[in-house]
């Protein structure tokens, strides 16, 4: 049972360094949301000529810097669908490891009791917080994936009726990431060292 | 270039020496003007120049880019502490207001920071007007002539033209594999006019950012004739960016379009939004087509075989 413990915990390590990598991508999607949010705010600005200033003695130019700016956000909105993907790739991959565990316990050959389940050796986890920590994990990068999947979708809908309000709004969702609590996880696993400290990574989101 | 086929003497059937000869569709069917010893040690000696110039140029790219952003964040400041003086005296100050004359000394500072900011988005300028005389310089030393006679037992070559009968070009001939030196003078050409461009965009942002004051009564803004630092003139003039006719810098305008008209004269007071269109503007950088310079550079790089940068 202790062995099946330790290779829990790794399972769990696995999962901090998928975290780790959400945080990286948090960061990435947040500078990626503001400056297309920046954009698609000076949007009208850009396209009345009377604020052009002493730039009208140049023929076009209101067409130009539109144009460009249009190009840019293009490039950025790509860029933003791709860290989306990889926001994907992270939750799947909880899920998978999640799934994998749960397999290992109800499929494997030595199927273990209740008791056993519940069992704790030394200061070490018993395999039910394991498995009840995974699932946690899993929801939480899950929903969180779903809602910033659809502030991502809402943006680009913003980019012709622009309201800084709404662009606001939606960026202090995402960095409020509000699936991902900061302090729950703590309080439920305090005895599984390995899931606190990967609750303490996330809690750098 | 009329090819020289019944005669294989050193003499290239070019007159003058500035005189580029179109890029050939078939370039390795040109015999080469030099005697054949000499074009064995032209290609080295053209290949090694070739890539020093187009690294220049890479460099200088380099050093447009951080230039240009600098100038972008000391215009931003300079336009916030522009803003902030003007909206000094609306401001609701709460428990501060009681405090004898902080919104005269606030705004003093915030003077003094425009000044700051102000000389800083000049040296910027100054650093992208360097930079596209740099890439302009090695734009155009893109040849390599051969230095003394040919007949010499040293054979050297040198980036000026001794004998005027050599282009220095080798006669046309591809240098690394496809392209000859006046294709890659081409490209390079193509490249520098961008930035020479959006140099003179910048040109006339940075006139606006250096004319805006809260100051009443208000001291006339710069003009676009104006020298903004010493030497400009000379340096635009280099560029081919200044006018004998008009006395003046050439009118900024868009790649590709023409106009005529005169800079007018700029408003010292510019609201919020052109203020924000400015730096919009300066950010665009609507001259450079940066998927062009990419490109070109990755062209270039493939034909040389080296990384530049």
């Amino acid at each position: 049972m202790e062995a099946m413990v330790k290779k829990y915990q790794q399972k769990l390590r696995k999962v901090r360094d998928e975290i780790n990598h959400w945080d990286d991508l948090q960061s990435c999607l947040l500078s990626q949301f503001r400056n297309a949010a920046s954009i698609i705010e000076r949007l009208q600005v850009i396209q009345d000529s009377k604020n052009y200033g002493s730039l009208n003695c140049m023929d076009d130019i209101v067409n130009a810097v539109l144009t460009k700016q249009l190009e840019s956000l293009e490039v950025i909105l790509v860029s933003l669908k791709k860290t989306m993907e990889e926001f994907h790739g992270i939750v799947l991959s909880i899920e998978k490891i999640h799934r994998d565990s749960r397999q290992q316990i109800k499929g494997g050959s030595s199927k273990p009791s209740v008791k056993q389940l519940q069992q704790r050796v030394g200061i070490k986890p018993s395999l039910a917080d394991c498995l009840d920590g995974l699932m946690v994990l899993c929801d939480m990068h899950h929903s969180e994936y779903r809602l910033k999947a659809s502030v991502v979708s809402a943006l680009s809908t913003l980019t012709f009726k622009p309201s800084a309000s709404d662009l606001c709004a939606l960026q202090q969702l995402l960095v409020d990431q509000p699936n991902i609590p900061k302090d729950e996880g703590m309080h439920r696993t305090q005895n599984d060292r390995t899931s606190i400290n990967s609750k303490k990574h996330m809690d750098k989101a | 270039m009329e090819t020289v086929d019944d005669s294989p003497t050193p003499t290239p059937a070019c007159s003058s020496s500035d005189s580029k000869p179109p890029p050939s569709p078939n370039p390795s069917s040109i015999s080469s003007p030099l005697p054949p010893s000499a074009t064995r040690l032209w290609r080295p000696a053209a290949q090694r120049n070739l890539r020093n110039q187009w690294s220049k140029l890479a460099s200088q790219r380099q050093q447009w880019a951080s230039a240009s952003s600098s100038g972008k964040s000391h215009a931003n400041s300079l336009v916030n502490a522009y803003l902030s003086q003007r909206y000094m005296p609306s401001l609701e100050l709460g428990v501060l207001s009681d405090m004898a004359g902080i919104r005269k000394k606030a705004c003093r500072k915030l003077f003094k920071q425009q000044e700051i900011y102000r000389s800083k988005v000049l040296s910027s300028y100054k650093d992208m007007v360097a930079a596209v005389t740099q890439m302009l310089n090695a734009s155009q030393s893109m040849r390599c002539f051969l230095k003394g006679t040919s007949n010499s037992i040293l054979v050297q070559f040198s980036g000026s033209s001794e004998d005027q009968n050599d282009t220095g070009d080798g006669g046309g001939i591809p240098v690394f594999v496809f392209w000859s030196i006046s294709s890659h003078e081409e490209l390079a050409e193509e490249l520098v006019q961008m930035f020479k461009m959006e140099l003179m965009l910048k040109r006339l942002l940075v006139l606006e950012f250096l004319s805006i004051t809260c100051e009443v009564p208000q001291v006339n803004g710069f003009h676009w004739s104006d020298e903004l630092y010493p030497g400009e003139f000379d340096h635009l003039r280099v560029c081919n960016l200044f006018s004998e006719e008009t006395c003046e810098p050439v009118p900024p305008k868009l790649m590709n379009l023409k106009s005529d008209t005169p800079v007018v004269g700029c408003n010292n007071q510019p609201n919020q939004e052109v203020l924000q269109v400015y730096l919009t503007t300066w950010l665009a950088e609507v001259n450079i087509n940066n998927y062009r310079v990419d490109e070109i550079f990755d062209v270039i790089q493939e034909e040389m075989h080296v990384r530049l940068k």
